[in-house]
């Protein structure tokens, strides 16, 4: 499959409706690394040693991938370019592409892979890692760590691979210049930190929710092509797996409720919700 | 995808606010704006500016827009179905131009004057009339329990010229309009209900819907918002047996969930049995209508059935509820007083009766008359 | 096994984390190196137990925090299996050092035994993962999941001076903002009810929300009473939190208020009434006062 570098129409919104139009001239290529992972009220449940897929019942957006998708439709509308929404995965992402088309991604990459989850951090940072050369972006979003392994470490691995620079935990980006300033904690609170292309900036709650889609967005999407790269089509070589993942098990069984008296026992049950519980 | 759209600005959006805009007697603006920029309002209507959606789309947006409240399904009802289908389906060239893109985006509201005082069920007796002026047309008459006739810009009003049933449209500042909203509601809280008062009212000879005579005009209009409701009606069932389900999981009484009992179990079983018969009904209608394979009674069963068991289950789900039932926290009792609206309006649930007898048998039996 | 450690720093120390990462080490078998970016807290290092020799990697890069740039200078001298803190700079230093090399890396272990057999938890703690890796990959532990090698050791120290570009430039520092964080995205919350007495008591929950970087939330009644933000509410009405920990102190526990926390992984209770319902959900009840338990709750957080 050939991938044409993308000419000068992009899609820029009128009173936040999605029209084909010309693009302001800054030839700016965010690619934005999407993935689809069960919804997070979904109930996730263990068959046979693995998670069970087929049980289940909504599949989305990664939520940090949303504010990150966000993010960059943002920079776009104030700075010009476009988006390229790239995922990595089996059929059924194409979903997800076309729900990042109904929220005005202009370009949709769908990077084969069946099972997404088997690959270990070194193969799947190559296959984005390609992709994102692929598409001609010199910045990337992506959101801070995925929903379903909760890793988070894409961005930095990509960025790694790709010779860039890397910002994370990352609430707000603008265009600076000819570079980028993005918003991320600091020991004393939060920091403007600047960087320039090519660099990715992995999103953790950003300052906007992801907009709502309307419905010629959504009819707009249905008809958008979608390019799906294998890793032929990205002359990429992802090697053996390095981890063997053994299996998936439900979580420990929760001892039953533990009752104390007195306020002496206080120094007791922060122990344990630190040792047994290990919430803090 | 629009399922969701729509899911998402109910649970984000409505379901928040919906008890506050109840207990006020509202129905917040910012509800139309979101609904003109999501693009679904007139959703099966194609061309100038309109979604141009498949019924089956439009029933889905009927329905979770129910889930949240039948006023809020009302108000996109009566803008798609009652205001803007006429004006798309009778309406001149102009008509269509002038009034239909700014109603899609929701910048004007539109509303529906049919029934009247003592005029419900047996609209072709009304008594509102338009007289030709030579250079204008002077309406005179009331129409009574019009949702949205307080807010909006204009309304398509069914009134006698020369003893035929006429559609004019007739806007706000039109000269001999008011439209008072009436008040000390107990069901449609959150919604807008008006009266349309026309005191020697003038509009222009324009204003006239050129495409329809007698009472088909009104009657396609509410064969459009009756199937909506049917999908709705589902909506609101489906929310009060979810709440009934999350209740029952929770409440203990004699140390156990009261989902564990078989009496609440029956009551559970039965609300999903009925959801998924009117839902599947709702379905299947939506196919005829997007095959043109449909008939009006069709419509009536549809709307007659699910309307009927969405209140049965919501009264189901309020006892199931027990005392926490009654109050603002849950959904229950709200859908339930919004239902005896919504089983009344757009065709008594007696009249669906009549219409399907009449379809049966062939002899109608809605006047001593036969 | 050869094996790495990269130390985490606060400040002019080295973090607590980092003697558990070397224990983690030690339970399967290595004697790590303990390599420091930046150099701070190299003699603290050195007497963490088990730790064969520590590599202070210092130069002008270590000022910003910049991943790429500190992965370039720590990257030689990390070898072997390499484990680092599963914090904000641990994770992100830790997967550039991995790509660098071109070896996985695998996030957040809670469980490690020789092979290396590697326990996680994933999809937000709704289930746990266990994998093998054999050959040389990167590691980044939970924290208080690994007990903390003791502190009897006497390594050497070696300091580097292993510059690398930096690529990004810190513009603009924002104090932290008084604003707390939404229950709604909180991972820990604290919730106050009729039974601490008035509104002016949350000041106690909000010191022990500080503490610990949690959201405070509040039940209904104290909503409408007491006048607080409808934010703060957690119920039927108000919002529905699923956080890993949720504290209720002075709440019975009504249905409405079950109905908006009844999810949250861990439950804590403190109420002076033992037959209040929210003791029939919490996973740890404290019969006690608010009064007598918030400040002991304080101070028992404070210390750790």
């Amino acid at each position: 499959m050939h991938f044409q570098t993308p000419r000068v129409r992009s899609l820029i919104f009128i009173d936040g409706i999605p029209v084909e139009g010309t693009s302001k001239g800054n030839h700016m290529t965010i690619a934005v690394l999407l993935k689809q992972v069960p919804d997070t009220t979904a109930k996730i449940s263990v068959n046979g040693g693995r998670v069970d897929e087929n049980a289940v019942s909504k599949w989305s957006f990664s939520p940090y991938d949303e504010y990150a998708l966000e993010a960059a439709l943002q920079l776009k509308e104030s700075a010009g370019g476009e988006i390229v929404a790239i995922t990595a995965g089996p059929a059924r992402c194409e979903k997800l592409l076309r729900d990042a088309a109904a929220v005005g991604a202009d370009t949709l990459v769908h990077v084969s892979a069946e099972n997404i989850n088997d690959l270990d951090s070194t193969q799947v940072q190559k296959l984005l890692a390609a992709a994102v050369q692929k598409s001609g972006a010199s910045v990337i979003f992506c959101g801070k760590q995925a929903a379903d392994t909760n890793a988070g470490s894409t961005g930095p691995g990509v960025a790694e691979l790709i010779g860039a620079s890397c910002v994370t935990l990352v609430s707000e980006v603008s265009s600076d210049g000819g570079g980028y300033t993005a918003t991320r904690p600091s020991s004393t609170g939060h920091e403007k930190v600047t960087a320039s292309a090519p660099c990715v900036f992995a999103f953790d709650k950003g300052v906007s929710e992801m907009r709502r889609p309307n419905v010629r967005g959504i009819m707009m999407a249905k008809k958008k092509p979608i390019e799906t790269w294998s890793l032929g089509d990205l002359g990429v070589d992802i090697e053996a797996n390095g981890v063997n993942i053994d299996s998936h098990s439900p979580p420990a069984e929760k001892p039953p409720g533990q009752k104390f008296e007195g306020a002496e026992s206080v120094s007791t049950v922060v122990s344990k919700l630190r040792d047994e519980a290990n919430v803090i | 995808m629009v399922r969701d759209m729509v899911r998402d600005f109910v649970d984000e959006e409505v379901i928040p606010k919906i008890e506050h805009a109840c207990r006020d007697g509202v129905f917040p603006d910012e509800w139309r704006v979101a609904l003109g920029e999501m693009g679904v309002l007139g959703a099966p209507l194609k061309g100038y500016d309109c979604p141009g959606l498949s019924y089956t789309a439009y029933g889905v947006i009927c329905r979770e827009l129910e889930r949240g409240d039948s006023g809020l399904r009302s108000f996109a009802s009566v803008q798609g179905s009652l205001a803007m289908y006429p004006i798309w389906d009778f309406g001149s060239e102009e008509q269509k131009q002038h009034y239909l893109p700014k109603m899609a985006s929701g910048e004007w509201i539109g509303c529906f004057g049919l029934t009247e005082p003592d005029y419900g069920s047996n609209p072709g007796d009304m008594i509102t009339k338009a007289e030709d002026m030579g250079d204008h047309y002077l309406l005179n008459g009331a129409k009574m329990w019009i949702t949205n006739g307080t807010v909006a810009q204009l309304a398509v009003v069914w009134a006698k010229l020369d003893g035929v049933i006429r559609g004019f449209i007739v806007e706000k500042d039109d000269p001999g309009f008011s439209a008072p909203e009436m008040k000390g509601k107990h069901s449609l809280k959150a919604s807008v209900t008006s009266e349309l008062v026309f005191q020697d009212c003038k509009i222009p000879k324009d204003r006239i819907l050129p495409g329809v005579k007698g009472l088909r005009g009104p009657f396609s209009c509410l064969n459009n918002a009756r199937y909506g409701i049917s999908w709705g009606a589902v909506g609101a069932a489906q929310a009060c047996f979810d709440s009934a389900k999350e209740y029952s999981l929770s409440r203990i009484q004699f140390t156990h969930p009261i989902a564990s009992y078989q009496l609440v179990q029956n009551k559970l079983a039965w609300m999903l049995r009925e959801i998924t018969k009117a839902q599947l009904l709702a379905y299947h209608l939506g196919q005829k209508k997007d095959a043109g394979t449909w008939i009006p009674e069709h419509i009536s069963l549809a709307k007659m059935n699910n309307v009927d068991i969405a209140l049965e289950i919501a009264r189901e789900a309020r006892d199931i509820h027990g005392a926490n039932g009654i109050l603002d926290e849950y959904c229950i009792m709200r859908h339930m007083a919004n239902l005896e609206s919504v089983k009344t309006y757009e065709g008594t649930h007696d009249i669906h009766n009549l219409i399907l007898g009449r379809h049966i048998t062939g002899i109608q039996a809605f006047t001593r008359e036969l | 096994m050869e094996c790495t450690v990269i130390a985490e720093t606060s400040g002019n120390s080295i973090h607590p984390i980092t003697a558990q990462l070397v224990g983690a080490a030690s339970s399967l078998g290595a004697t790590p190196t303990v390599v420091i970016p930046g150099g701070a807290g190299a003699e603290e290092a050195a007497s963490i137990d088990g730790v064969s020799k520590v590599i202070s990697v210092v130069g002008d890069c270590f000022s910003t925090f910049d991943s790429g740039a500190w992965a370039s200078a720590i990257a030689s001298q990390c070898s072997g299996v390499v484990i680092a803190g599963a914090t904000p700079i641990g994770r992100e230093v830790a997967s550039r050092v991995a790509a660098k090399r071109g070896i996985p890396i695998i996030q957040d272990a809670t469980g490690l035994k020789s092979g290396i057999t590697i326990t996680r938890p994933i999809y937000s703690g709704k289930a746990v993962e266990t994998s093998t890796v054999s050959g040389d990959c990167v590691i980044t532990l939970r924290a208080n999941a690994f007990d903390a090698a003791g502190s009897g050791g006497s390594a050497s120290v070696n300091v580097v001076d292993q510059s690398a570009d930096i690529s990004i430039a810190v513009k603009e520092a924002i104090s932290k903002a008084s604003e707390r964080l939404d229950v709604s995205e909180a991972n820990i919350i604290i919730s106050g009810g009729r039974g601490i007495g008035e509104k002016e008591n949350f000041s106690h929950l909000e010191e022990v929300a500080d503490i610990i970087g949690a959201a405070v939330g509040a039940s209904r009644a104290v909503v409408d009473e007491w006048g607080m933000p409808h934010s703060m509410q957690v119920g039927q009405t108000g919002k529905t939190v699923t956080p890993s920990l949720y504290i209720a102190v002075g709440i019975s526990g009504a249905i409405q208020h079950l109905a908006g926390m009844r999810s949250s992984k861990y439950i804590v209770a403190i109420n002076k009434d033992p037959d209040a319902p929210i003791f029939g959900v919490a996973d740890y009840g404290i019969v006690a006062t608010w009064e007598e338990a918030v400040p002991a709750l304080k101070s028992a957080l404070a210390a750790l």
